[in-house]
């Protein structure tokens, strides 16, 4: 991705330069598809071949039903769905509003807010473990999908991001909806989003490729199948004690981050579009 | 921590379990950590479905928490909030760092039965070394194991060596492992003579050298450790020497959860790990191998490892007592053995060995016994107070000295000093 996108878009260098950024590219591209090609070559093949490259080994599918039958990663899935789609949607709508707030209102300490919204982006979440598995508890909410999702709501950095982008339209076009009687909501719901739409795809498929990959967190506050989502579901493969099957472990990966990769390949152009827009790596 | 509503919903239970199982229902929590492979979790959930149904007053809930290092964290993070699991199993060497954390009860004060106190002493001594501290039994031993030598005959036979023996000694490991190296034309090492791991946890293979050289980790009351004596640098030399100056193991540090595969792959003729590797390598290799205890020098040796039952303070009696009947029913000479038999872990009590299961698995399968015979000369995986960061200084030292960045002795010096920094405050 971000080998495919220097080249994007910008006026096409001639002679020496462009060949070299054109090696430059493929050289970062095949270092960043190695593992994924590893993968897929020890997933298809007998665990004898995983670290043997042989072109006339026996493919399978064996690798794949084994580690399929080794977790229910049926449920898993819906898992992890249902709590992506809950922290995404509880995100954009929570950021929006805290967004368009400190961006376009003046009130009694904004700024401070902000400011504390901004240390919140400092804090790393591993170390409000007990603390919001506290909350959780008081809440009565241990073990649940909502546990997972809930302390990641309030997103600080959506609300960075959201309040940077609405800063930039200007203000002659929130004037103008006002004037033709628009309301607060309406200006922002009719005016503010559709002009951050490349921003929200971004941040889409930032939060929801974190969340797809966070383990610490749920790991800890869910104890049973009904809650728990796919990292989880996948650790049951790491034994420590024994070695690592990475035949298995690999079909599990690829099986898990399926999903996710057939999603980017699939809205590659405008994911890529998003980012460069949105100025985030 | 209840809530109105979880309380009303534990008034309700409480009223209505009596008319429809005759006796009230006791809910165990249980956290257990998967470090074997295959479908342990299952197994796990079958044998506490066995339970229930022999025991109807009392519900298990295994919870399947992680790896070792993330059921501890779970673990205390949960007690933190008030919310801890009844009964976990975690390392026999968190033991004092559970102590110290105010986690956990001992299991003397509650098995008092007269049947109770032959079950506390019915284990193997090598597992309740770690097991004991003050006099008092913290730590049940459930899922334990530890190092012995895998060799492969066929590479045996190859260089000319007896195909039926591995080495006695180290002098005899040093000369095995000479015969079995084999260098290609340009000098390449085609294969090596033997492999010890040193990833993640070097200082327990390192026990498998410093036990047999007659040399004690740490004291038992866990606050003071002997890193730099003699027999522990001589120990190290001799691991060192095998790659840097005989270059019979691979140079720096070799992964330990690769180290079955490149025995598998025919890269190595003869490796240290773990018993819980057994059924694993049965499974996987395709050619005949043994497996021996430890090669001896002043005497034989090698630490125990694996993890232990601990009960959590914050629980009501009857759920201690249910713990208890569960853990007593896990540890049972036939459960035993089919735990061992299944995962491969070493059955933890000598009368588990007397069952007809585990007599058939024993006697189809020789390799399965040669753990169980060196629990004789086992000691006590490394554990003191504050057991990560000292575990720590001693990884690094030791992985310093394997690649090559200090001398032995500078690298155990360095790793005592600072140990000692680290346990100062717990001697008192």
């Amino acid at each position: 991705m971000p080998a495919g996108a220097s080249t994007n878009g910008a006026p096409a260098p001639r002679g020496f330069g462009h060949a070299m950024e054109t090696a430059g590219a493929w050289l970062l591209a095949i270092l960043w598809i190695l593992p994924l090609a590893y993968a897929v070559w020890t997933a298809f093949h007998p665990a004898e071949f995983a670290t043997r490259f042989d072109p006339r080994a026996p493919l399978t599918l064996e690798n794949f039903r084994n580690a399929w039958n080794a977790a229910p990663f049926a449920r898993y899935f819906l898992n992890t769905t249902l709590l992506v789609g809950m922290v995404l949607a509880a995100q954009l709508v929570l950021c929006t509003l805290a967004a368009y707030a400190f961006a376009r209102f003046a009130f009694f300490g904004r700024d401070v807010m902000f400011m504390l919204v901004l240390v919140q982006l400092m804090i790393m979440p591993d170390v409000l473990v007990v603390e919001n598995y506290r909350i959780m508890a008081m809440l009565d909410l241990t073990d649940t999908i909502t546990a997972i999702g809930l302390p990641y709501m309030a997103s600080a950095f959506g609300i960075f991001l959201l309040r940077q982008t609405f800063k930039t339209v200007p203000k002659e076009l929130d004037e103008a909806a006002r004037v033709e009687g628009a309301s607060a909501l309406q200006v922002l719901w009719k005016v503010y989003v559709p002009l951050a739409k490349p921003v929200y795809v971004a941040y889409g498929l930032v939060s929801v490729s974190y969340h797809w990959n966070n383990f610490l967190w749920p790991l800890i506050i869910t104890n049973s199948v009904g809650s728990r989502p796919l990292t989880v579901g996948l650790q049951v493969f790491s034994s420590s004690d024994q070695g690592i099957d990475w035949s298995i472990i690999t079909a599990a990966t690829l099986m898990t981050s399926g999903p996710l990769l057939v999603a980017f390949i699939l809205f590659q152009r405008q994911f890529v579009q998003s980012f460069m827009r949105a100025g985030i790596r | 921590m209840f809530t109105p509503l979880k309380r009303f919903a534990a008034t309700a239970a409480a009223a209505l379990v009596p008319l429809l199982a005759g006796a009230q229902t006791t809910e165990v929590s249980f956290y257990y950590p998967v470090a074997v492979g295959g479908p342990i979790t299952k197994l796990v959930d079958s044998m506490t479905a066995d339970f229930e149904k022999e025991n109807p007053g009392i519900k298990m809930k295994p919870i399947y928490s992680g790896t070792y290092q993330e059921s501890i964290v779970k673990a205390l993070t949960a007690m933190k909030s008030g919310e801890p699991p009844v009964l976990s199993v975690l390392l026999s060497t968190d033991m004092f760092t559970l102590i110290d954390e105010g986690a956990i009860v001992d299991w003397t004060g509650l098995a008092t039965s007269a049947d109770d106190k032959v079950w506390l002493k019915s284990f193997y001594p090598a597992f309740m070394e770690n097991s004991e501290t003050g006099g008092k039994t913290w730590g049940i031993p459930f899922q334990r194991s530890t190092i012995v030598l895998y060799w492969n005959k066929e590479m045996f036979k190859a260089a000319g060596l007896n195909p039926d023996k591995a080495p006695e000694n180290w002098k005899e490991m040093l000369q095995y492992a000479q015969k079995l190296t084999r260098r290609d034309a340009s000098g390449n090492v085609t294969q090596w003579g033997v492999q010890v791991p040193s990833s993640g946890f070097p200082y327990w293979l390192f026990q498998g050298f410093t036990t047999p050289n007659n040399a004690i980790l740490m004291n038992k009351s866990g606050d003071k450790t002997h890193f730099d004596s003699p027999a522990v640098i001589e120990a190290l030399q001799y691991w060192v020497d095998l790659s840097q100056k005989h270059k019979v193991m691979p140079p720096g540090i070799i992964e330990w959860g690769t180290t079955p595969k490149d025995f598998f792959e025919k890269k190595i003729a003869m490796m240290w790990t773990t018993t819980g590797n057994l059924t694993n390598v049965k499974n996987n290799a395709k050619f005949d191998f043994g497996v021996a205890m430890l090669p001896a020098n002043k005497r034989r040796g090698s630490p125990t490892g694996g993890g232990n039952f601990y009960l959590f303070k914050k629980s009501t009696p009857a759920q201690q007592q249910a713990a208890l009947k569960f853990v007593k029913w896990m540890t049972s000479a036939e459960r035993a053995a089919q735990w061992g038999i299944e995962t491969g872990y070493v059955a933890v009590r000598p009368q588990a060995w007397e069952t007809v299961a585990m007599r058939k698995y024993a006697a189809g399968f020789a390799p399965a016994a040669v753990a169980r015979d060196q629990l004789e000369y086992s000691v006590a995986e490394l554990s003191t107070h504050d057991n990560q960061r000292v575990t720590k200084a001693l990884n690094d030292g030791l992985q310093a000295a394997l690649t090559g960045t200090k001398k032995p002795e500078q690298a155990m010096k360095d790793a005592q000093r600072e140990a000692d920094r680290i346990l100062r405050p717990y001697r008192k």
